[in-house]
């Protein structure tokens, strides 16, 4: 009750300061003659006044209350009404600060949007306050500390680092070229991994076109099921499945990239192939794989995302994340591995990374290289999880004849693509 | 007579072999917890099992509740009941309220029906539960993998009968598929629980899926068949105890 006056009392009193009236049209010069990071500075200082100020008119009230909460007892002396007197006058004065703090502040447009209108703002906006009374100021206080504080040297050694930092989580493969200490063991495997890169690129330099790229994995790999999708296509896949497990024989999918050319004629196909900007890899029972193009029809893949075969929503694109653990995982070490298709193996990134997305298709089967187990604990995340990397940097893809395709050797097989935990993992493979 | 019987009670549930498939579920394995020779199986083993699965970093969810029905058929003649299925079993199951789960063991015949099926059969004066038993305890999520472990006593007492522990993996559907990461999970669980020494362990025996013309891909109807099969085996090692002891 008491705390819903004192409210009410102060909205009334930041309410009380009169608008500004037409006529005073020009506000005082000063204010608009100054640059928009002073017009800034000043609203904020006034923002800090008027909340000092409210805090004092709350305190007089507690102590009106309390001088008459003492002079309501018997046998006062007159005390209580000197200190009643004496927070009358204080308050009065508080109240009227407080009014014209407010006027300032309306009319450097901080209670208001009206600065936004006004051209002269040079792009910073100033200072809000929010109904619920918060101050939006954190984009001007950067800056102003960055103008008044931190000196230039600063400011580069901080944008030095967080870029290093982002670097070297996102291209790991890069800082190992930079690292001049390296071993010469090390600086050799890298000086040959290039050469073995550019062989494999002169190999698949027929493998242009996407659909070169995908007819090519299809003949390899057969568990595989490869459809392609238009944007907004697989968008409204995405949000239908899971298509009943069970069902998929029966139905006919109509973008299933092996089945067109059977069930449309071929004109309508290669029509198509320019508009597609999706990829979806499935091995039933195993994972879902979706990769985007960019732009639609080439042969650049943009993000990759791994899901399970059971899951489904909207959710499902190729920079979404799956509810599960190891599929978020995977797709993590996806992210990584594609940006060093893109950047060592540019020619041949789709076909580099749809293929080593294919060496997925052991995720439940294949044991760690390292730890011979198919299941560990990961320190890191508490997890239990199957072994989730793959190499890619040492991924040969060379054609290979069909008696050599990836799923005939078997797990055990010498031309299996390797597979470690998380923690069996290190960064040099 | 109760081949007959079957097929009318097949049509009362509108079961259509060629209906679509229940919808697939996240694989899961049950165990039971088999008492070692002159022991029984008691409220300790069941705390020291649930410390077991939070030192492998489950956490705990919530609490499930499953229940398993014998019925048996109120017949005016009882000379008929020979003809009738010898095992008629319901099934309940937390992920499913809304059906209700037959299973004949003998005849290797699983239904997945609604559960008001249960009220037409109280209205019917059809069948009458005969034994009712009731699989509750707590929930744990341990990243990709779900684990409930729960207590085995009849409904309307509190005497332990036995432990149960479902393992699920949720990511994946297909048995076949899994199977390895069900052993290998099971190792790990193995190595946690065989350090508190207790008298006894968990043990799987999987059903053949394929004799109650279920799939590869895991479905509700899977665990129904699973829960039949480890309450029989609960209930011949508790005769097994009695026997010993008698």
């Amino acid at each position: 009750m008491l705390q819903q006056h004192q409210h009410h009392h102060l909205q009334s009193a930041i309410t009380a300061a009169p608008p500004p009236s037409a006529t005073t049209s020009t506000p005082p010069s000063s204010t608009t003659g100054e640059a928009p990071p002073k017009q800034v500075a000043l609203a904020m200082d006034r923002l800090g006044q008027a909340a000092r100020l409210i805090a004092d008119i709350r305190l007089g009230a507690d102590r009106l209350l309390e001088a008459l909460f003492v002079a309501s007892q018997p046998h006062q002396s007159s005390k209580p009404l000197h200190l009643f007197r004496q927070e009358d006058e204080s308050m009065r004065q508080h109240l009227q600060d407080l009014r014209t703090v407010g006027k300032q502040l309306e009319e450097s447009g901080v209670l208001n949007e009206s600065l936004r209108s006004r051209s002269n703002s040079w792009g910073l906006h100033m200072p809000l306050v929010c109904p619920d009374g918060a101050v939006v100021a954190y984009a001007w206080k950067r800056q102003l500390a960055g103008q008044a504080g931190a000196s230039a040297v600063d400011r580069t050694r901080l944008a030095l680092k967080a870029f290093t930092d982002q670097k070297r989580r996102f291209f790991p493969h890069l800082d190992d070229e930079e690292d001049g200490e390296g071993t010469d063991t090390v600086s050799k495997k890298h000086r040959n991994l290039p050469a073995l890169a550019e062989d494999n690129q002169d190999n698949l330099s027929d493998c242009k076109t996407l659909s070169d790229v995908l007819t090519n994995l299809e003949k390899e790999i057969p568990n595989l099921k490869v459809s392609t999708y238009e944007r907004l296509d697989w968008l409204k896949r995405a949000s239908s499945l899971p298509a009943s497990a069970n069902d998929n024989t029966m139905e006919a999918p109509k973008h299933n990239f092996h089945s067109t050319s059977i069930l449309r004629p071929a004109p309508q196909n290669v029509a198509s192939m320019d508009k597609v900007a999706v990829i979806e890899l499935f091995f039933p029972s195993i994972f879902r794989a979706v990769v985007s193009l960019h732009p639609a029809g080439s042969t650049d893949p943009d993000s990759v995302a791994f899901f399970s075969p059971d899951e489904g929503g909207s959710y499902m694109h190729s920079r979404g994340s799956s509810v599960y653990h190891v599929f978020r995982q995977i797709t993590e070490h996806a992210t990584v591995a594609l940006q060093y298709f893109l950047g060592i193996r540019s020619k041949t990134a789709l076909y580099s990374l749809l293929h080593w997305i294919c060496s997925y298709q052991t995720l439940f089967t294949k044991v760690c290289n390292k730890c011979g187990r198919l299941l560990a604990m990961d320190r890191q995340s508490a997890l239990i999880l199957p072994p989730v990397h793959r190499p890619y940097r040492t991924l040969s893809v060379s054609k290979q004849s069909s008696s050599q395709s990836i799923s005939s050797t078997l797990d055990q097989g010498s031309n299996a693509p390797e597979a470690y935990h998380i923690g069996c993992f290190s960064d040099n493979m | 007579m109760s081949v007959v019987y079957c097929h009318i009670f097949r049509r009362l549930i509108s079961y259509n072999p060629y209906r679509k498939k229940s919808t697939t579920m996240p694989l899961k394995r049950v165990f039971f917890w088999q008492p070692n020779a002159g022991s029984t199986v008691n409220s300790q083993i069941l705390n020291e099992v649930s410390q077991c699965v939070e030192s492998i970093n489950g956490v705990k969810e919530g609490r499930w509740k499953a229940t398993l029905t014998f019925y048996k058929p109120m017949l005016r003649d009882q000379a008929l009941s020979a003809e009738f299925p010898r095992e008629f079993i319901g099934i309940s199951l937390p992920e499913q309220p809304n059906k209700y789960y037959f299973v004949l063991r003998f005849n290797k015949i699983v239904l997945e029906s609604d559960s008001s099926i249960q009220l037409i059969m109280e209205k019917l004066q059809s069948y009458k539960s005969r034994v009712a038993l009731n699989f509750e305890g707590f929930q744990y999520q341990l990243g990709d993998f779900q684990l409930r472990v729960g207590k085995v006593v009849p409904s309307h007492s509190e005497n332990l009968r036995g432990i149960v522990m479902e393992v699920e993996y949720l990511p994946i559907s297909s048995l076949e598929k899994s199977k390895q990461i069900m052993e290998e999970f099971f190792d790990i669980w193995q190595d946690a629980i065989s350090k508190r020494s207790l008298p006894g362990r968990f043990i799987h025996i999987e059903p053949d899926f394929s004799d109650y013309g279920l799939a590869d891909h895991y479905t509700s109807q899977h665990t129904a068949v699973q829960y039949t099969h480890v309450t029989s085996q609960l209930i011949a090692s508790v005769q097994a105890v009695q026997t010993g002891r008698n």
